[in-house]
């Protein structure tokens, strides 16, 4: 089943990016549509395999397809489809899993039946031109950092809070893991799409273990708000930066929603987050024991 | 190979293919030495595997949640001393130093925190041949990014 898991992950990243990568917004919305399903996927096998007793991780081993025409990319995410087929359970979700996939199938198939979807992809070209608009190198510059720094924090933060929400009993923790988890989402496809735009789209790194085991909930959510601040404070840095008046609206937005996320962490500090054991199956008394330098 | 270093700063197409392609990003399966630097304040972490014969690194895998800095610097420097002498290895990490005292406070952290796990895993193998137990050799950084106000 963790293989199952492992692959699922993976087909979860190929269909978003996969979404991110094409121009035609119809199309896009679709398969993004279809990358939620697959992450709910992901959610229902995690439930499922710790509830058998088993473990899984964030290991990865995909490339991203990086392809010049949106049929080249359809094809390739069509043989990611077909190879996960056999692979799921004979159970309820299994099935549940293989209808979700045979509909994407056929939608993917509908689209390669007709030529005029056949459009140029730009999201690798790494031109570094943002549409229209008149940024200086300068303000491109910053926002390829901001963009290759928050993407891979957005997913990260992802997979973090599905990991604990997989593993809490606390029906508060849980919500705020859901409503962040979804925040996350949205961020990550607002910072894909532009990453495109830019013709710069490439996969977050992989997640280390160490990043998600959690073994002190209370100093992850503290660390988490620093981070939350700090990113706040590279939107507002990009915002002044970035003379244009569309995008600085924009990361002025992203910015006030850190500021929520923030307030929902606080109220993770105020559930009762000393039963963190549950969350961790590293030893880290041992784990801690280093030498300063 | 050492002069082609270049401090991530600004952007150019080699940071950018660093950051669209890391390089030696990930885990070793069976590795000879296994190390972490931490900044405990920030929650930051670099680990570095490696796989040598005690002469020559074979191999080696670094991961970190730490900025697109450190990302640049690991995917570097372990792109320059992978398959070379472990000697070249200790000479490099004192001349990428020389040559990052001209960069930003932030960067020299995140510097550091790289060439620290790379130290650590080489602790780790050492420890492992002289016999001690040991699954992975932490270092606790002193100096940490949340100090620093541009990041």
């Amino acid at each position: 089943m963790n293989q199952i898991y492992k692959q699922k992950h993976e087909l979860w990243l190929a269909i978003a990016f996969t979404s991110f990568a094409i121009n035609d917004e119809k199309i896009k919305s679709k398969l993004y549509d279809f990358s939620q399903i697959a992450f709910r996927h992901m959610k229902w096998i995690s439930s499922e395999l710790l509830l058998a007793g088993e473990n899984y991780n964030y290991d990865r081993e995909m490339q991203l397809c990086k392809k010049e025409s949106l049929f080249e990319l359809i094809e390739d995410l069509k043989i990611k489809v077909e190879a996960i087929q056999n692979h799921y359970p004979h159970t309820r979700l299994g099935s549940r899993c293989r209808s979700d996939d045979a509909y994407l199938l056929e939608y993917l198939t509908s689209l390669l039946g007709n030529e005029q979807n056949n459009h140029p992809i730009t999201a690798f070209n790494r031109e570094c031109i943002y549409e229209e608009k008149n940024l200086s190198k300068e303000q491109i510059d910053a926002l390829t950092l901001f963009l290759f720094e928050e993407s891979y924090k957005e997913y990260e933060l992802v997979l973090v809070y599905a990991y604990m929400q997989a593993r809490t009993d606390d029906v508060l923790q849980f919500s705020v893991f859901e409503d962040l988890i979804a925040e996350s989402h949205f961020h990550l496809k607002s910072f894909g799409n532009m990453m495109a735009k830019l013709g710069i789209l490439a996969l977050p790194r992989e997640l280390h273990e160490m990043s998600y085991v959690i073994h002190d909930l209370e100093k992850f959510v503290r660390n988490g708000i620093a981070e939350e601040e700090a990113a706040k404070e590279m939107c507002r840095e990009l915002s002044s930066k970035i003379k244009d008046e569309e995008l600085s609206k924009f990361f002025d937005f992203i910015n006030e929603q850190e500021s929520y996320h923030i307030a929902l962490m606080q109220r993770l500090l105020e559930t009762d987050i000393s039963n963190e054991a549950a969350m961790t199956n590293l030893d880290f008394d041992e784990f801690w024991s280093g030498v300063d330098i | 190979m050492l002069e082609n270093i270049q401090v991530p700063e600004g952007m150019n197409p080699e940071i950018l293919e660093h950051l669209m392609n890391p390089q030696n990003y990930g885990k070793l399966d069976a590795p000879s030495g296994v190390g972490v630097a931490v900044d405990e304040k920030s929650g930051e972490y670099v680990i570095f595997y490696v796989q040598t014969d005690g002469k020559i690194i074979d191999d080696l895998r670094f991961a970190t949640n730490g900025c697109q800095d450190t990302v640049v610097v690991g995917s570097m420097f372990t792109q320059m001393i992978k398959g070379d002498a472990i000697e070249y290895a200790q000479a490099s990490i004192q001349k990428l130093n020389d040559k990052l005292s001209g960069a930003s406070a932030q960067q020299q952290i995140c510097a550091d925190m790289v060439l620290s796990a790379f130290i650590a895993a080489m602790q780790n193998y050492e420890n492992l041949q002289n016999g001690k137990t040991e699954e992975m050799h932490v270092l606790k950084m002193k100096e940490s990014c949340e100090n620093e106000s541009d990041i």
